[in-house]
């Protein structure tokens, strides 16, 4: 189980010395905490980083107080079993929305008939049943980042990182998904990145103003504050 | 007649072996440097995808010569003896393609084989699943960047004509059948074989667009 992420100076850079993220600290644990800031402030790398998939140029990435990048295979593989991240653009494998939604079962080596029963489960839970043998062509680009949050629910992490989960959405597909982050942040971690908070704002339990790769706000108050004054 | 009707079978596979070769050679180098290429921070990283972008209409004629001049008895690479043998072609052309190679793998690579991995990873795959996972998503778009170098080794000249000489049974494939006989006026030949290559083309091309009507499904 993880309980709690911390970056700790955190440099990240996609051109040598070029840095998009610049002494980042942060602490993210259980409830939903926003991440918000204007477009190309280092929102998506900033989930990216502490969702261990880019590993910082500097500073240290610790996973329950130890260092995720100094852990050996094994460990990694443990702790990556619990935090999940779900990309600002949908990506749909190839084949239907259940093999889809089976993938990341699949991929943890679990059965195939195990992944499909619990896939079956959640897809009735969230109205999507009738999706289920589509293809990814035939689906809107709600019903694709649907399915890529469900695929990710299946997992039950402990850390769940959603970029951008409501651009683009139309109402009826926005209003389900801020339902399914109220749902889940009950018992995990939920990370959420917008710029277009406002939905959820209410529901937030911390949130963080980054700009130029700089946190300038994490008195989750304050921060919102200042996110219903630009309202 | 110059090359009989009972030769153009072992012409036409003789095209096929060697230019398949080259292109699984060139895939063997130009696969692991893109993902480093990609992977990398440097700053002159797009600069040096530009510079093999440009390379990609390398003239085929100038490759062969400076392999001639490295494969000749009297060049730095003389005493391997590869000058006017299958393996000169398969070299040459496996550098040939290169640039285009590389070019078509580091598109792959960005636009696909990064996102597939970064979503395994994000789903908590092993590396090793992580892996298979990449090849079996990509693996589509691959064969298409492996067919369309596959397409420019086949129907190149110089190279094959410079470093393999032409030799009947031996380095003679079709491009180089087809210049023999031009030069030796049979025409007739000259456009059936000609006919053969494009055909070839032709299912190759048609092979890539089915592919990626699939890919995109």
């Amino acid at each position: 189980m993880v309980r709690e992420i911390v970056l700790k100076d955190i440099w990240f850079s996609y051109i040598k010395k070029k840095y998009v993220l610049r002494g980042v600290n942060i602490k993210l644990r259980r409830g939903l905490t926003l991440v918000v800031g204007p477009n190309a402030s280092g929102k998506t790398t900033l989930l990216k980083v502490a969702s261990c998939i880019y590993m910082p140029d500097q500073g240290r990435v610790l996973v329950d107080g130890v260092s995720y990048w100094d852990m050996p295979d094994e460990e990694k593989e443990r702790v990556r079993r619990n935090i999940v991240y779900v990309h600002e653009s949908p990506i749909l494998i190839r084949g239907s929305v259940l093999d889809n939604i089976m993938a990341g079962l699949l991929l943890r080596g679990i059965d195939r008939r195990v992944a499909e029963k619990k896939a079956l489960v959640l897809l009735e839970r969230w109205h999507m049943r009738h999706l289920m043998m589509k293809r990814r062509s035939e689906l809107s680009r709600g019903e694709q980042q649907l399915v890529c949050i469900i695929r990710a629910l299946l997992l039950s992490p402990d850390f769940m990182f959603l970029d951008e989960p409501l651009a683009h959405l139309d109402l009826r597909n926005r209003r389900l998904i801020v339902e399914l982050i109220r749902d889940i942040k009950r018992d995990r971690a939920v990370v959420v990145a917008s710029n277009n908070p406002h939905p959820l704002l209410d529901d937030a339990d911390h949130a963080i103003l980054i700009q130029n790769g700089v946190v300038v706000g994490r008195n989750t108050h304050e921060v919102k504050d200042l996110l219903v004054e630009a309202w | 007649m110059l090359i009989t009707m009972e030769e153009l079978p072992g012409i036409i596979m003789r095209s096929i072996m060697i230019s398949g070769t080259a292109t699984l050679l060139s895939t063997a180098w130009s696969l692991p440097l893109t993902i480093k290429l990609s992977l990398s921070k440097h700053p002159l990283k797009e600069s040096l995808m530009g510079i093999l972008n440009s390379l990609v209409g390398f003239p085929t004629v100038l490759v062969g010569l400076l392999l001639y001049l490295v494969f000749s008895s009297s060049g730095p690479l003389g005493m391997l003896r590869l000058i006017y043998t299958p393996q000169a072609i398969i070299i040459g052309e496996a550098l040939l393609i290169t640039p285009l190679m590389m070019s078509l793998l580091y598109e792959v690579v960005c636009r696909s084989v990064s996102v597939y991995w970064e979503l395994a990873i994000s789903l908590g795959a092993s590396k090793r699943r992580a892996t298979w996972f990449v090849m079996e998503q990509t693996l589509p778009e691959l064969m298409i960047v492996l067919l369309m170098s596959f397409s420019r080794a086949i129907g190149e000249l110089g190279v094959a004509l410079l470093v393999g000489g032409n030799i009947k049974g031996f380095t003679r494939v079709i491009t180089t059948s087809i210049a023999l006989a031009i030069e030796a006026g049979e025409f007739d030949l000259a456009v059936f074989l000609g006919m053969v290559l494009l055909t070839m083309m032709i299912l190759l091309a048609t092979t890539v667009r089915l592919l990626r009507a699939w890919l995109e499904k």
